[in-house]
């Protein structure tokens, strides 16, 4: 039974994954969507009640059939690539890969329904409060009076993408960022605004889930950092990223929050206050891990790795037309 | 008209870092000039920063 990985070429933290499936001899094959149909190929038939699918990369060819888990990393635009690349392409090329992929009984990380639903952050903020995560006060809205009564009651406001993607026209980056208390809130009419009490953090806590394993990793907040740099992603080299233990409420409260949304990984930011409280700001179904790894040692990629390569739980017997049981 | 958020936009900064490793396609994995595969080299992935944690990608954001 063979794992695939759905990424790009240089994605080097897949890698690290790749490397120790290879050790265990786990069969992997790596394509890219976006080469479909370049160097990536697919079939897939259904005749007599039964589906045989086969896809191609790289020299390789695997039945859809024969898949433990998926791994979906870093794919690309379905036919990205191809030479006369088209939205229409696209449609058809991720209709015919993920709609045979769907039908199969490989295990996900992340299944792509799990994952589309776990990018809203305002629905990781009501899912994190419902599973007993502590999470900072919190406004998304259109009307500007809204957002200036929320700052009167939270003078100390960080303003961040309601998406957590970034414009591209041109290429920019919406970091986490403090909101004055005199600001003029009259443009959050032409955009729905994001605001939070910004937590006066000692730290920052990555925590990385894979299954049931909880690994996390905490990044001290230097006594002489900037105080108006909030966002980690952006802020200057600091502490290193180093170990540390889960409290066990937490652990709890994120495990729920896994099995809710039905994420096989994520990767969830906190803020640990003065007082130790681990704040939840978002969970990445797909989020870095590598940077992490690489600097605390902890065994992210391994464990992924032994994820994947489970086994696929035993089937209950279907009924076929006849009423016979097939597998 | 702007929207508010974009207020505190910068100017995304491209990874400029020029890659020292490839793909190969029968490996499927990344390798340096040397054949040495590139994810085993932790002290070269802290260099050139490509399993970070970024913001202001142009196809993911999730991080």
């Amino acid at each position: 039974m063979t794992v695939l990985i759905l990424t790009s070429e240089e994605d080097v933290t897949a890698d690290m994954v790749v490397v120790h499936l290879n050790g265990s001899g786990v069969p992997v094959v790596r394509l890219d969507p976006a080469d479909l149909t370049g160097g990536v190929s697919l079939s897939g038939e259904y005749v007599h009640g039964r589906f045989r699918g086969h896809l191609s990369a790289g020299g390789r060819l695997v039945s859809i059939g024969g898949l433990r888990s998926v791994w979906v990393r870093r794919p690309g635009t379905p036919a990205g690539r191809a030479p006369q690349p088209s939205a229409w392409l696209t449609e058809e090329a991720s209709q015919a890969l993920y709609g045979m992929l769907r039908g199969c009984d490989a295990r996900w990380m992340n299944h792509p329904d799990a994952a589309r639903q776990a990018r809203h952050k305002p629905w990781q903020l009501r899912l994190a409060q419902r599973c007993g995560l502590p999470v900072p006060a919190t406004v998304i809205t259109t009307f500007p009076r809204a957002a200036r009564e929320f700052a009167e009651r939270f003078p100390d406001l960080v303003v961040k993408p309601v998406s957590g993607a970034h414009p591209q026209d041109p290429p920019r980056a919406v970091p986490t960022s403090r909101v004055a208390p005199d600001t003029d809130f009259s443009a959050v009419a032409f955009g729905p605004t994001l605001l939070q009490r910004r937590i006066a953090k000692r730290a920052d806590i990555r925590l990385t889930a894979v299954g049931e394993r909880l690994l996390a990793a905490r990044k001290a907040t230097r006594p002489d950092a900037d105080p108006e740099e909030v966002d980690v992603r952006f802020a200057a080299p600091g502490s290193p990223w180093e170990p540390v233990e889960v409290p066990a409420r937490t652990a709890d409260a994120v495990r729920a929050y896994l099995r809710r949304s039905e994420l096989a990984y994520g990767a969830f930011d906190f803020a640990e206050d003065a007082d130790g409280t681990w704040w939840f700001l978002e969970c990445n179904q797909s989020g870095q891990f590598g940077f992490v790894e690489v600097e605390t040692g902890q065994p992210i990629a391994r464990t992924i790795a032994e994820w994947l390569s489970r086994p696929i739980p035993d089937e209950p017997a279907e009924l076929d037309e006849a009423g016979s049981t097939v597998r | 008209m702007q929207p508010f958020a974009l207020n505190y936009a910068r100017p995304a900064v491209e990874l400029a870092v020029a890659t020292p490793y490839a793909y190969d396609s029968g490996l499927q994995l990344n390798v340096l000039g040397d054949g040495r595969i590139a994810a085993c080299d932790h002290a070269l992935l802290r260099e050139v920063g490509t399993t970070t944690s970024t913001a202001g990608s142009k196809t993911h954001f999730d991080d």
